[in-house]
């Protein structure tokens, strides 16, 4: 008997999931189960998706015409401001990663708001145009399996001169202390990638957020290079990543961050 | 008058328990002209850095994964940690220089991939490390070298696709 059989690829259940999770991990996805355990479960074991928020496009918006920009000077053919305002609008058409649900008239203001973070960021030439960078946008992983944690893997927005450089736009003006340690799992996890890919320890990091305020500004954090001390806490938090899913401890952390989370209504239910 | 250049070296790699090493090399040289100095930096960064990198691959002694650790002395490793490395101090037998490349096998293999099947001259490659980097393919870093791919991807019309580090995150806000 012939017997054909159809390649229908199969969904992962739950068990490889989390085996996966294991193998891999990013400093998004460390900090969101560090945040909220069921807030994680629902967004990387059961996949459960929601529409893309306003904030979320106009922000891919807002890297993607720097990343452009960051690329073309490093080819020593840098954008007009004409041709970054063309690379927005290329961006902010771009629906590849889900669209928004936009109210009548609010899509026009969200687009104008990006362009002139975007505009006001490369009038104050917070990057001179005539540095080269060492990498822009780059997907980088660092094997700590020496270390018994999982693969850690990360985008760099920018690198120059030694220094990381993460964009980030806000709606408010951040406080630098307190950001500081809000992204500490973020800038930790930088920094590590960048020695294991270059061999050399960063000269610094850098926040640049972009406000979107009446008038927009842009604020920019510098932080030394990591200490001794962040990098074993890094791991630590990695390590308690991995028993907690190891031992599939996925309870909710009910707080201030709960206000704007997607998955407000299935916790909620959650016994 | 003569021209003093120093440069040096120095790089630091990380061994289990959270502990490092790390080595540093330095040269002192005499030039008479300034008009020298640009290639002969790129000159000594070049040979430092291969030195450098030669002599790290021995990290000697390397601490075991039996709860004294590069931390505080109280937090036990829990998940099996095995180092991969020589670490008994013999010497792993070094790739003869010319085939040695700075990045990953899997890295190199890539690259090698993508000029194979679409073709692309290996001179045209090599100068795009040269205006990216200002070094050669074989000498690029494991992040220049992810750099390099995705350029290349860009090049024969084959993005990867892209990245999803925008999804998902609405309280983020990450730009």
């Amino acid at each position: 008997m012939n017997a054909e059989v159809s390649s229908i690829p199969k969904e992962p259940g739950e068990k490889e999931i989390l085996s996966d999770l294991q193998r891999t991990v990013s400093a998004s996805r460390l900090g969101l189960f560090l945040q909220c355990r069921l807030k994680f479960y629902f967004r990387y074991v059961l996949r459960l998706t929601k529409p893309k928020t306003p904030s979320l496009h106009l922000g891919s918006s807002v890297h993607a015409v720097l990343k452009s920009w960051n690329k073309a000077r490093w080819l020593q053919k840098p954008l007009t401001l004409k041709q970054a305002h063309d690379a927005y609008t290329t961006a902010w058409a771009d629906t590849s990663e889900g669209s928004v649900t936009w109210e009548p008239g609010e899509e026009d203001d969200e687009k104008t708001t990006g362009w002139r973070l975007v505009d006001t960021y490369l009038r104050e030439s917070h990057v001179p145009a005539e540095l080269k960078p060492d990498a822009v946008e780059v997907s980088v992983e660092a094997d700590l399996r020496m270390h018994g944690l999982p693969k850690l893997i990360g985008i760099l927005d920018l690198v120059q001169r030694g220094e990381i450089i993460d964009y980030k736009t806000a709606s408010t003006t951040p406080n630098a202390d307190k950001v500081i340690h809000t992204t500490e799992i973020q800038t930790s996890a930088y920094a590590i990638l960048y020695r294991h890919n270059t061999g050399q320890q960063e000269n610094g990091m850098q926040l640049h957020h972009l406000v979107k305020l009446k008038n927009p500004k842009v604020v920019i954090t510098t932080m030394p290079p990591m200490s001794q001390q962040q990098e074993s806490r890094l791991y630590r938090q990695m390590e308690s990543y991995l028993n907690g899913l190891q031992h599939g401890q996925f309870v909710p952390s009910p707080g201030m961050h709960c206000a704007s989370c997607e998955f407000f209504n299935e916790c909620r239910k959650w016994h | 008058m003569a021209i003093k250049l120093s440069a040096n070296y120095s790089k630091k790699l990380g061994l289990p328990q959270y502990s490092s090493h790390s080595f540093s090399a330095s040269i002192e040289r005499e030039l008479s002209d300034i008009t020298q100095a640009e290639a002969e930096i790129a000159r000594l960064y070049g040979l430092l850095q291969q030195s450098v990198d030669q002599e790290i691959q021995h990290p000697g002694f390397v601490p075991e994964g039996n709860g004294s650790n590069g931390s505080n002395g109280n937090h036990a490793p829990q998940n099996g940690r095995t180092y991969p490395i020589n670490g008994n101090g013999h010497r792993v037998p070094a790739k003869p220089a010319a085939d040695r490349w700075n990045c990953t096998e899997g890295q190199r293999g890539f690259i090698l991939r993508i000029i194979n099947e679409n073709q692309l001259p290996k001179q045209d490659v090599e100068d795009l490390a040269q205006q990216l980097f200002s070094t050669g393919v074989k000498e690029l870093n494991k992040m220049q070298a992810s750099q390099l791919i995705e350029d290349l991807l860009v090049k024969v019309g084959k993005p990867a696709p892209r990245q999803t580090r925008w999804q998902q995150r609405p309280t983020a806000q990450a730009a």
